[in-house]
């Protein structure tokens, strides 16, 4: 019976190409209009490096594989020389007197500024009170409106006395107790005052 | 023995000295880096306290401590003392300002002439380790200035008067319950019988 069975499917659809036909479907206008006709396949030509490579030019490319050990050294450093990972930083520490951080074993940053820029306009000022005198009595800085500490007429005998023309700052003071120099607010405005 | 005790020849300088020289880079070679000292040397006698690299100012340090050493040792009558100072210091009136403020300065120490300090490194630029190099008792403020002990400091005398206020507190909670306290043992022993009872209840 299965020998049968592909006659049979194709007499059912020569059945039914032959009622399409009868009842003009499809229509005679759709039908593809071409020749066919078997062209001769074209001799395999032997495929050649100089084909490419003829008039043009080649650019620059790696001749060698680079090295596993290579690519990662490229990629991330090396720990011993340059570590380019980023590596969280474990010696910051704040700083007692003002908040601010900076790394173990050395200056808070905030603090030395200030510092820096105090003992620069002392400097200034020992170098132009002195002038070309010659140098032989040490230093002590007084600041506005502070007067001589108690001691004997003797230890201020041999003192250079520099005067700044300024409050002591608050930092610099060793009482903290004693009256700060920032100058109490008056004004009323909260800051930012330009938003509205 | 013929030999000279070493701790008669030269004075023993209070900060540690590594047994070998620090090679500055310089196009005049030795000559070039004793240049340099002698500059920075000069320079921190003048203006007492600086900042630098750090290689050039621990080398300097060896020899101002050793300059002011030998100066407190021998005084400003001794010849080879002051050839020195007038080699190490460029600027000659420092010759006075060595042997009149700072001899009589550092007479009676008992711990280094200078103080090396840390400087804090500048976030994104060039890593060099910069120093604070200063010489004690200078006029300027303190770099290291840690209050956190200090009894005057507000935040330290604010925690004193709270814990003040505390212990007062507490003090007169136990005046207040020394009569009831009489009482309350009393209680507590007339209930102590009735406690065993409520088991034995149940």
């Amino acid at each position: 019976m299965i020998p049968r069975l592909p006659h049979i499917v194709q007499l059912m659809k020569n059945v039914e190409r032959n009622l399409f036909h009868m009842f003009g479907y499809p229509p005679k206008e759709l039908a593809l209009a071409y020749v066919h006709e078997n062209k001769p396949a074209a001799p395999l030509k032997k495929f050649s490096i100089k084909d490419i490579v003829g008039d043009g030019f080649l650019l620059a490319v790696p001749k060698f594989r680079r090295t596993i050990e290579k690519k990662l050294k490229r990629k991330f450093g090396s720990p011993e020389y340059v570590w380019k990972m980023l590596v969280p930083k474990n010696n910051i520490k704040v700083c007692q007197n003002c908040g601010h951080h900076h790394e173990k074993g050395r200056l808070c940053e905030h603090c030395y500024s200030k510092v820096k820029a105090e003992t620069e306009e002392i400097q200034a000022k020992i170098k132009e009170k002195l002038g070309i005198n010659p140098i032989e009595h040490d230093v002590v800085v007084l600041y506005k409106g502070e007067s001589l500490p108690d001691e004997p007429k003797e230890f201020w005998k041999g003192k250079r006395i520099i005067e700044m023309k300024k409050e002591r700052p608050q930092w610099f003071s060793k009482n903290l107790l004693q009256k700060t120099t920032q100058q109490p607010s008056e004004s009323t405005d909260v800051k930012p005052t330009d938003l509205a | 023995m013929n030999q000279a005790e070493v701790s008669k020849l030269v004075s023993k300088l209070r900060i540690n000295v590594p047994p070998t020289h620090r090679k500055l880079r310089s196009p005049k070679g030795p000559e070039g880096r004793i240049d340099k000292l002698r500059k920075t040397v000069t320079g921190l006698v003048k203006f007492e306290r600086i900042e630098l690299n750090y290689n050039r100012a621990d080398e300097a340090r060896q020899y101002t401590e050793r300059l002011i050493s030998e100066a407190i040792r021998h005084g400003d009558c001794h010849k080879p003392t002051m050839d020195t100072a007038n080699f190490w210091l460029l600027e000659k009136e420092l010759i006075h300002k060595l042997f009149k403020v700072l001899v009589p300065r550092y007479e009676t120490s008992n711990s280094s002439y200078t103080r090396l300090i840390n400087a804090p490194k500048p976030q994104y630029g060039r890593n060099i380790d910069k120093v604070v190099l200063e010489l004690k008792g200078n006029p300027f403020p303190d770099l290291i200035n840690n209050n956190t002990n200090n009894k005057l400091l507000i935040q330290n005398v604010l925690l004193d008067a709270a814990k003040q206020d505390y212990r007062q507190s507490k003090i007169n909670e136990i005046a207040k319950n020394i009569g009831k306290t009489e009482n309350a043992p009393l209680n507590e022993s007339s209930k102590k019988p009735e406690a065993p009872e409520k088991p034995v209840e149940s």
